[in-house]
């Protein structure tokens, strides 16, 4: 039991670890480049992707910080884990329709990975949500101190 | 009780603030200060009148593909808004792992522009875009410079001299400075629009709304 919190704890800091930085990267460069990535998939309208370029960032830097610190631990899990789903969805489109993206965009300008690359990352960390969402455990959370209230 | 269930409610309060917290310092932490970047540019890069209400600066690599298709809609926002638009064209060649010939074709470009061709020279890299995209790039660049009447000897001396050299290591300065990422990228009034289906399908809607606010 205790080497399953231990291994949620490791999974739920890994994952919010590559959340903050691709939302920080992103969040912290000119909205307009992702926007860019976001349009050649070919999956939203282009008027959406600027929007989206510019609160998506934002979603994984919350979502990735409370997995870190452990607030919400529960919801930040199922909501990771919900948006690699996506990404996961949104990349395997891009390969079935054979697009040719020289970066999946996930990381800004900091890191650049194909598509194959970013398929195999994205089933890593929606793997790693599962663990954290399905393991139940407060370690070193924020969440167990709010919880005992004294 | 009652105190038991504010502390709990002001502690998870407090988790949210902490949360939103390291995410604003860790953007502001990650992103560098963004510096101001210069429009300047030699006099045969700039298209339009000094007094036009719309000042386009276009970064661009003449070996990049989207930068080829941005040209279709430049010229027909050219013809929409003529007599509205300055136009700045400034070199962001791209690493050479990425486009082999895009620092070779600038400093042919920017040569040809010195000696007053240079607009020709950029429409027939566009143009002949995947003609001179390969390692016989200085035969064709030598075939266009010949077809331009330009002077080859003055000509071949400029690309290989220190000053064209220099002139695009600034305009590429210039670009990091503005967080150039991709080409092309355009600044329309210091706005930023990214590759040529921005262009046309935001930018003109925002060049529209400045000529109204003017």
């Amino acid at each position: 039991m205790k080497q399953r919190a231990l291994l949620a704890l490791l999974a739920r800091l890994f994952v919010g670890a590559v959340l903050v930085y691709a939302g920080a990267s992103k969040a912290s460069a000119p909205a307009e480049e992702f926007a860019l990535v976001i349009g050649s998939y070919d999956l939203v309208p282009n008027s959406i992707a600027l929007p989206m370029a510019g609160l998506l960032p934002w979603l994984e830097l919350l979502v990735g910080w409370a997995l870190i610190l452990g607030v919400r631990t529960k919801a930040a899990s199922a909501i990771a884990g919900a948006m690699t789903c996506v990404f996961l969805l949104a990349i395997a489109s891009v390969i079935i329709r054979e697009i040719p993206l020289p970066n999946c965009g996930c990381f800004g300008e900091g890191m650049h990975f194909s598509p194959a690359h970013a398929f195999i990352i994205d089933s890593l960390l929606t793997f790693l949500c599962w663990i954290a969402y399905s393991t139940d455990s407060n370690l070193f959370s924020l969440d167990s101190w709010t919880e005992r209230g004294i | 009780m009652m105190s038991v269930m504010r502390r709990k409610f002001s502690r998870r309060l407090a988790t949210y603030a902490l949360v939103l917290a390291a995410s604003v310092l860790s953007t502001v932490s990650v992103g560098r200060a963004k510096k101001p970047f210069s429009p300047a540019a030699p006099e045969f890069r700039r298209k339009g009148g000094a007094g036009a209400p719309l000042e386009i600066v276009e970064f661009s690599d003449f070996q990049c593909p989207a930068c080829r298709y941005a040209e279709a809609p430049l010229r027909q926002i050219f013809s929409v808004y003529d007599g509205k638009i300055r136009f700045v064209f400034k070199h962001y060649p791209l690493p050479p792992r990425v486009h082999a010939w895009a620092k070779v074709s600038a400093l042919a470009a920017e040569c040809a522009g010195r000696q007053g061709k240079f607009w020709e020279f950029h429409d027939r890299l566009y143009d002949k875009q995947t003609e001179w995209s390969n390692e016989k790039a200085e035969i064709f660049f030598a075939s266009y410079a010949r077809d331009l009447k330009l002077d080859v000897p003055a000509w071949d001396a400029c690309r290989t001299g220190p000053d064209a050299a220099a002139a695009i290591a600034s305009d590429m300065e210039d670009g990091n400075n503005a967080w150039v990422a991709s080409t092309p990228t355009f600044f329309i009034n210091g706005r930023r629009f990214v590759g040529g289906k921005q262009l046309a399908e935001l930018g003109t809607l925002f060049m529209d709304r400045e000529l109204k606010h003017q």
